[in-house]
C-alpha cells in the first residue's frame, strides 16, 4: 500500500500527463468530499422542470425540477466510491488468485489459470447484468458484481509477473530460509511488482466507474439514490433527447469522462515510470529539434556546436 | 491444427462453465429464487405466466442434480423457457429476432474500429513523436473515457434530434418492409451509421494505443535492426517486419476485448432503440424478465466464445510458430 | 598481412553519445582505427566497452538516444557521416554486412529463411529469379541444405540459424563483414565449425572482417590484428603476434591473463580486479587508472594519447614501453 503511494508520487514527479491526471482526480475527490455540503438537496423539486442552465440553476433542472448541479456534485461521491472499492477488491482478489497460481505452479496453477482464462472470455457486462438483476439494488451489490466479473485480468497479469519473479534469487533465498508461503508472497513477491498492481488497480477503477454507470443506466442500481448512473437513467426516462434538454445528461457525462481520463493519464505516467524505454528518446528528439533536424532512420551526425546544449 | 483443437476444447469448457453459472446464479442468490420471483411478480402476472416462469427455471423440489439435468436437457433442445416480457413467446425466439442486428451493428463497428485503430497505431509508432502521435492519443483517450451509451446519447441529440442528419431510432424506417432490396439496405446503413460511429469513436483510442505500444516494442527489437542493416526499404520494414509482427499480440487482445466491447455496444443499442440484444436486455431488466435476461447472457457468451475461437484460428494462420 | 594498401574502412576520432535529460553519456570517445581489405580485425574488451557500439555506429544503425558527436567514418573513400539516407541504405549490406549475436532474435519469426533472402535481394534491386538461385548457392556455401529456405527460424537449431546469418551476410558479396559475437550463444563444437567455415570463406571470397568477441584466446587464433577497447576508448591496437608477445597496455595484459592459456594450468588465471567504470561519470585521466596496478599521478591527471610503440603497434598508456617485460 505504502509502496503504491510512493510509486504514484514518483510518477507525478516525472510525468506531465500524470500530474494533469492527478490534478483532475484531486479535484473530483474534493468535490465528492465537500461538494455535497455546498449544493442544494439533489432530490428536492426546487423549480420548474427542465429549466435550461441559468443564474438560479447553473446547470439547469431535471425533468423532476431538481437541480442538475446538485445532482452532478452529489453523484460524484458514489461513483468514486464504487470505482475505489472495486479497484481495491479486484486487486486483492486478482493478487490472491494470480500470485497463488504463479507461486505454486503445477496443478494449482493449471486449475486457477483455467478459471482465470474462462472469466476473461466471458462477456463481463451481460454477466454483471444477470448478477445485478438478482441482487438487491444498491452500490454494494454493484461493487460485488463488478468485482466478480472484473478480477480476471488483474489475476492474469500478476500471475505472469509472479512466474518470472518465482525463480529470482531473493525468492529462492526466502524459500530456503524457511519462510512461510503466505509470508513470501506478501513480503517478497507483491512488493516487487508494485507498479503492476497499482496500474491494475487504476485500470480497474476506470472500468468500474464506467460499468457501474452502465448498470445504473439500465435501471439495475438503486434508482432512488443520486449517482452519476441514476442521473443518466432519469435523464433518459424523462426523455431528455426528445425534449432537447441536453443539460440533464451533459454535465454528468463530462465529469465521468474527466475522471476516466484522469485515471488513464495517471496510468500512462505509471507506465512511463516502469517502462523507461517509453520516455528514453524524448531528450534525444528535443536535441535534434533544437538543431533543426528531423529524426531519420540513421544515427544522426550532430556535432556539439550544432547540438548546442 | 492441434492448436485450433486445443482452443476449441477450452471454449467448450468455458461454454459449459457459463451454462452452469447461468443455472447456479438464481440458486446461489440470497433467499429462495422462487420466492424472489413470486414476490416481485405478485399480482402483475397471469397465473399461467407465473407457472411458465417457474417451469423455465426448473425450480421444482427435485434435488439440484436432477434440476441441473433437466436444465441441460432443455438447453440442448434450444428450450430457454418462456419470456415474461413477450409472453408467451419462447426466449429462444425472442433472442433470435435481435441477434442478427447486434452482430451487424457491433460486428461492423468493432471490426472497423480495430482495423482503423490498428492502422493509426502503426503510423503513430512509426513516426513516433510526430504530429499524429502527439495529437491523436490524448484526444482518443479522452473520447474513450466516456461511457459508450453517453457518447451515443450526445451524438443522437446533436446529429439526430438537433441537426436532423440521421434517423433517431430503430434499425430501419417503420414504413419499410425488411427484405434484400436496395432501398431497405440503404435505410439500414443510414440507421446504423450513427450508432456504429459512436462505438468506433469510443473504442478507437484503445486499439490505437495498444497497437502503438506493441509496435514500439517490436520496433525496439533486433529483427528491425537486422532489417535496417540489410538496407531494406523503410516501407518494407514498417509493414512486413514491424506491423505484421505487432499484429499478432494485437489480434489476441482483440479477442479478449471483444466481450467487453460487445457489452458496451449493447448499451449503445438501447440509446438508439436499435432492435438488437441490448434493447431486448433493457426490456428484460425493466420487466424483470429473468429467463430472457439469462437467455441473452448465454447467447452473447456463446457468440463471444465463437468469435474468440475464430480470432485464435486467424492468429494461428498469421503466426508460423503455433501453426 | 600487408598494411601498405589503402584502408577499406577508416574511423577517425569518432565520438558517440547517448543524449539523456540528466546529461549526455559519452559511449565512444575519439576512437580511431582502420580496417584493411581482406584482413580480420578483432575487437576485444569487457561488455559495455563500446565494441558493439562502434560496429553499429559505422553503419549509422545506433538507435535513439545515440548521436554521433564528432569524428569521421570513411568507407572506400566515401564519407559515411555525410551520406544521404538513400545512399546509406544502398551501401548497407552491399558493402558492409553484419552477423548478429543471436540470429534467433535478428531473424523475423514470421518469415521463412527464403523470404529473408528475397527481401534482401529485392531491397538491392536484384532480380527475384537470380536471387532464388543465389540463396540456394549461399545455403550450400555454409553447409546448409537449401530445403531449409522454406523453414521458419524457430524450426532450425541455434547453429543452423547462425549459419543462415552468415549466408545472409555474404548474400551481396560485401567487402566488409562485421561479426558481433557471432558464436557466443553456441556450444564449443558448433562454434568451432562455424568459425572455421568463416575463415575458409574469407580466404575464398576475400572480404575483410571485424570480429567482435570477448573470447580473447579465440581472437588470438583468428585475427590478423587486434584492437582492445576500454570504456569507450582505444587502449591498444596491434598485430596479433605483437599484442600477444608484447602487450603495451596493462589492461591488455590483464585480459591476456584473465584467460587460461591452452597449455597453462587454471591457477594462472588472474582476473582484472574491479569493474569497468560508469560512462556517466568516468574517471579522470586514463580511464583504467583505478584498476591499474601501475597507475601513477600522471595517469590520474592526464588522458594518455594514442602513440606508436612499434610500427603498427598503437597504445594509449603513459607508461607503455617503460617496463616492458
Amino acid at each position: 500500500m505504502r509502496a503504491g503511494a510512493a510509486l504514484v508520487a514518483s510518477a507525478l514527479g516525472r510525468s506531465g500527463p500524470a500530474r494533469v491526471g492527478a490534478g483532475l482526480l484531486f479535484f473530483f475527490v474534493l468535490v465528492a468530499l465537500v461538494g455535497p455540503l455546498l449544493v442544494a438537496d439533489p432530490t428536492e423539486m426546487l423549480a420548474r422542470p427542465l429549466l435550461p442552465p441559468g443564474a438560479d440553476h447553473w446547470f439547469g433542472t431535471t425533468g423532476q425540477g431538481q437541480d442538475v448541479l446538485a445532482q452532478t456534485v452529489v453523484g460524484t461521491r458514489m461513483s468514486l466510491f464504487v470505482g475505489l472499492a472495486t479497484g481495491l477488491l479486484v486487486t486483492a482478489l486478482g493478487a490472491l488468485v494470480g500470485v497463488t497460481a504463479g507461486y505454486f505452479g503445477g496443478r494449482v496453477d493449471d486449475a486457477l489459470s483455467l478459471l482465470v482464462n474462462v472469466f476473461l472470455v466471458l462477456p463481463g457486462l451481460p454477466l454483471a447484468i444477470v448478477l445485478a438483476a438478482w441482487l438487491p439494488p444498491g452500490p454494494l451489490s454493484i461493487v460485488a458484481v463488478l468485482t466478480l466479473t472484473g478480477w480476471a485480468w488483474t489475476a492474469r497479469v500478476l500471475r505472469a509477473q509472479t512466474l518470472s519473479l518465482r525463480h529470482k534469487d531473493f525468492v529462492a533465498a526466502a524459500v530456503v530460509s524457511g519462510e512461510g508461503h503466505a509470508r513470501i508472497m506478501l513480503r517478497e513477491i507483491l512488493p516487487n511488482m508494485t507498479s503492476l498492481w497499482v496500474s491494475c488497480a487504476v485500470g480497474t477503477a476506470t472500468y468500474a466507474i464506467g460499468a457501474s454507470v452502465g448498470l445504473e443506466f439500465l435501471g439495475l442500481g438503486d434508482v432512488s439514490r443520486v449517482t452519476w448512473g441514476t442521473n443518466l437513467y432519469w435523464a433518459t426516462n424523462d426523455a431528455a433527447l426528445l425534449t432537447g434538454s441536453w443539460w440533464t445528461f451533459v454535465p454528468t457525462g463530462l465529469c465521468l469522462a474527466l475522471v476516466g481520463f484522469g485515471l488513464t493519464l495517471l496510468n500512462y505516467g505509471l507506465d512511463e515510470l516502469t517502462n523507461p524505454r517509453l520516455g528514453v528518446d524524448r531528450a534525444w528528439r528535443r536535441a535534434l529539434k533544437a538543431a533543426g533536424r528531423t529524426p531519420g532512420d540513421s544515427t544522426p551526425y550532430l556535432p556539439p556546436a550544432e547540438g548546442g546544449r | 491444427m492441434a492448436f485450433a483443437l486445443r482452443r476449441l476444447v477450452f471454449y467448450l469448457v468455458a461454454a459449459w462453465f457459463a451454462i452452469t453459472l447461468n443455472f447456479a446464479i438464481p440458486r446461489m442468490m440470497p433467499g429462495d429464487p422462487a420466492t424472489t420471483i413470486f414476490a416481485r411478480f405478485q399480482g402483475r402476472l397471469a397465473p399461467e405466466a407465473l407457472d411458465a416462469l417457474k417451469a423455465s427455471f426448473g425450480l421444482t423440489d427435485a434435488p439440484l442434480l436432477t434440476q441441473y439435468g433437466t436444465y441441460l436437457g432443455h438447453l440442448f433442445t434450444g428450450d430457454l423457457g418462456l419470456s415474461v416480457a413477450y409472453f408467451p413467446s419462447p426466449v429462444s425466439e425472442v433472442i433470435g429476432t435481435g441477434l442478427g442486428w447486434t452482430l451487424l451493428l457491433a460486428g461492423t463497428a468493432v471490426c472497423f474500429s480495430f482495423a482503423l485503430g490498428t492502422l493509426l497505431g502503426v503510423l503513430a509508432a512509426w513516426r513516433r513523436g510526430g504530429r499524429l502521435d502527439a495529437i491523436l492519443p490524448p484526444i482518443l483517450s479522452f473520447l474513450g473515457a466516456f461511457p459508450y451509451f453517453w457518447l451515443a446519447m450526445a451524438a443522437l441529440w446533436l446529429f439526430g434530434y438537433t441537426l436532423g442528419w440521421f434517423p433517431v431510432r430503430h434499425a430501419y424506417g417503420s414504413d419499410l418492409e425488411p427484405g434484400w432490396d436496395l432501398t431497405f439496405l440503404v435505410d439500414v446503413v443510414r440507421h446504423g451509421l450513427l450508432p456504429a460511429s459512436t462505438i468506433v469513436l469510443v473504442t478507437l483510442g484503445g486499439w490505437m494505443l495498444s497497437m502503438r505500444n506493441t509496435m514500439l516494442g517490436v520496433l525496439g527489437g533486433e529483427s528491425i535492426l537486422y532489417a535496417r542493416a540489410r538496407g531494406l526499404a523503410p516501407r518494407t520494414i514498417m509493414w512486413r517486419y514491424a506491423a505484421r509482427n505487432a499484429l499478432l499480440p494485437s489480434v489476441t487482445s482483440f479477442g479478449m476485448a471483444l466481450g467487453f466491447v460487445l457489452g458496451g455496444s449493447l448499451l449503445t443499442e438501447i440509446v438508439f432503440a436499435y432492435p438488437g440484444q441490448g434493447y431486448l436486455l433493457l426490456q428484460a431488466v425493466r420487466t424483470q424478465d429473468y429467463p430472457l435476461m439469462q437467455g441473452i447472457f448465454l447467447a452473447i457468451t456463446l457468440a463471444v466464445l465463437a468469435a474468440n475461437w475464430i480470432v485464435d484460428v486467424v492468429t494461428m494462420m498469421l503466426d508460423p510458430r503455433i501453426r | 598481412m600487408t598494411t601498405a594498401a589503402a584502408p577499406l574502412l577508416s574511423v577517425r576520432d569518432l565520438v558517440v553519445e547517448y543524449i539523456d535529460a540528466a546529461g549526455d553519456v559519452r559511449i565512444l570517445d575519439a576512437l580511431s582505427l582502420d580496417v584493411y581489405p581482406g584482413e580480420i580485425l578483432g575487437l576485444a574488451g569487457e561488455s559495455g566497452c563500446g565494441k558493439s557500439t562502434l560496429a553499429f555506429a559505422i553503419l549509422r544503425l545506433l538507435r535513439p538516444p545515440a548521436v554521433i558527436r564528432g569524428g569521421s567514418v570513411h568507407f572506400a573513400g566515401q564519407d559515411l557521416l555525410a551520406m544521404p539516407e538513400d545512399a546509406l541504405r544502398a551501401l548497407r549490406w552491399r558493402d558492409i554486412s553484419i552477423v548478429f549475436q543471436s540470429a534467433m532474435d535478428a531473424l523475423n519469426p514470421v518469415l521463412t529463411v527464403g523470404e529473408h533472402f528475397e527481401d534482401t535481394f529485392r531491397a538491392h534491386g536484384r532480380p527475384a529469379e537470380a536471387g532464388r538461385a543465389r540463396a540456394r548457392e549461399l545455403m550450400t556455401l555454409v553447409d546448409l541444405d537449401p530445403v531449409n529456405l522454406r523453414s521458419f527460424p524457430h524450426q532450425l537449431s541455434g547453429g543452423m540459424r547462425q549459419r543462415v546469418g552468415i549466408a545472409l551476410a555474404l548474400a551481396l558479396e560485401p567487402r566488409l563483414v562485421i561479426l558481433d559475437e557471432p558464436t557466443t550463444a553456441l556450444d564449443v563444437v558448433v562454434q568451432r565449425a562455424i568459425l572455421e567455415k568463416l575463415v575458409s570463406l574469407r580466404a575464398r571470397l576475400g572480404f575483410a572482417m571485424v570480429f567482435i568477441t570477448h573470447d580473447l584466446p579465440l581472437m588470438l587464433e583468428l585475427a590478423d590484428r587486434i584492437g582492445v577497447l576500454y570504456a569507450g576508448r582505444l587502449a591498444e591496437l596491434a598485430p596479433t603476434a605483437a599484442l600477444a608477445a608484447h602487450p603495451g597496455h596493462p589492461y591488455t595484459r590483464g585480459l591476456l591473463h584473465a584467460f587460461p592459456s591452452l597449455h597453462g594450468s587454471l591457477s594462472e588465471v588472474r582476473a582484472i580486479e574491479g569493474t569497468p567504470p560508469s560512462l556517466r561519470s568516468p574517471p579522470t585521466g586514463c580511464r583504467f587508472h583505478p584498476r591499474c596496478p601501475a597507475a601513477t599521478a600522471a595517469c590520474v591527471a592526464e588522458n594518455p594519447a594514442v602513440r606508436a610503440l612499434a610500427p603498427g603497434h598503437l597504445v594509449a598508456c603513459h607508461h607503455a614501453g617503460e617496463a616492458a617485460r
